[in-house]
């Protein structure tokens, strides 16, 4: 369930109903995910994960998503089957699905021909294939995107002192995909139509 | 010349030279911050030109969705200045609009809509604030739906809209645009190689 694999047998676990969450994924170079080269974390398209979704490596969604997701160092994708309702923060951010939320991004956001994003961007470089849907505003001052990434690191650690109880959001770390995966899936909600 | 080489030149969009737009496009070579509200789709090579200087862009995209039916549709008064207001991008407020990319689109709108939505545009914009449009002129006809036009070399424009039937065209006079977008006034008119005329306008305080 939650091997090391190619991207191929990803999608085909996803297609038979079964839990994807975090598996490896190899991404070809001739693809068009956001900056990756080689192995990213999945979530595959039965995933439903609710609430805050940190982490320090590539990640692509194909699932339903919402909360926040914090990828500061790292590439998201989110995936044509991906639904993303969250304020998205990462290094680069490639959408080919749905997203509502804002997009913060440190290098750069791009919008895919068929996505429909819907949520104000915040990045130093944009792109918008022709095809895409977007209404909203882009910030593309350096100083802004700067000031807008540090300020919800701020949020965090006053956020992290004020509630030292709550429980650690979940995290993806390189090292440990299988322990992610657990993670990930204990704080899922279920999929559409499950009991 | 072979009737695929024929093809393909009908095909490919004439860049339009357009005065008043590489005047304005220039200005983003600058270090100064700009407020944009583009009532346009939103496209990558416009983006890059706005990016050159550290620039706020708010896209409408009001050819998309029905926009603008609902707007010509919409009975005057609050229900239209209501439309017209939420069919612009959320603005905060924070900083005032100082550039206004309306493209062909005044073509499109019923003079009422036209007017309410400057007026919506007028609340977010400073004093002093620029829009940019093309009007159709010389011609009888326009395409069915809005152009998508894009920066290309030299900024000159290029419309990549799909050209599928024909439209009346409503060919405004200068008087009468600058009445329709009022409470811009109309500041500099070029009339252009494809017939359109290019105005630049300005909001007076």
């Amino acid at each position: 369930m939650f091997e090391r694999g190619k991207k191929d047998d990803v999608l085909n676990d996803a297609t038979d109903g079964r839990s994807t969450v975090a598996q490896r994924s190899h991404v070809p170079a001739s693809t068009s995910y956001a900056g990756q080269r080689g192995e990213c974390a999945v979530i595959g398209q039965s995933i439903q994960i609710n609430g805050d979704l940190r982490g320090n490596e590539d990640l692509r969604i194909e699932g339903d998503v919402s909360g926040t997701v914090e990828l500061k160092n790292s590439n998201l994708t989110i995936g044509k089957a991906g639904k993303v309702r969250a304020d998205v923060y990462a290094k680069s951010i490639a959408v080919d699905g749905t997203t509502e939320g804002d997009l913060y991004a440190s290098e750069r956001v791009v919008v895919h021909v068929n996505a429909q994003v819907r949520g104000n961007i915040t990045a130093p470089k944009v792109g918008i294939e022709e095809g895409a849907r977007f209404k909203g505003s882009i910030e593309m001052d350096p100083d802004a995107v700067e000031k807008a990434l540090g300020k919800v690191n701020m949020q965090r650690n006053t956020k992290a002192d004020s509630e030292p109880q709550r429980a650690r959001p979940t995290e993806t770390r390189p090292a440990a995909s299988k322990t992610v995966a657990r993670d990930l899936a204990s704080n899922s909600n279920p999929p559409a139509g499950a009991a | 010349m072979g009737r695929a080489t024929a093809r393909a030149a009908r095909d490919t969009p004439e860049a339009l030279n357009a005065p008043l737009f590489r005047q304005l496009a220039e200005r983003f070579d600058e270090t100064q911050r700009h407020v944009v509200l583009d009532l346009g789709a939103a496209s990558t090579p416009m983006l890059s030109l706005l990016g050159r200087s550290p620039s706020r862009v708010e896209i409408a995209d009001l050819a998309a969705g029905a926009v603008i039916e609902r707007l010509n549709a919409a009975a005057p008064g609050d229900e239209l200045d209501a439309l017209a207001e939420s069919s612009l991008p959320g603005h905060d407020g924070s900083e005032p609009v100082d550039l206004v990319f309306c493209w062909d689109l005044p073509n499109y709108l019923a003079p009422r809509a036209a007017s309410a939505l400057m007026w919506a545009i007028a609340a977010r914009a400073r004093a002093g604030a620029l829009a940019h449009a093309l009007v159709v002129y010389a011609e009888r006809g326009m395409p069915e739906r809005p152009g998508r036009y894009v920066p290309g070399d030299d900024n000159r424009l290029v419309d990549r809209g799909v050209r599928a039937g024909e439209i009346a065209a409503p060919r405004y006079s200068p008087e009468a645009f600058g009445q329709l977008m009022h409470p811009f006034t109309v500041d500099r008119v070029r009339l252009l190689a494809n017939g359109m005329q290019e105005y630049l306008l300005c909001l007076k305080p």
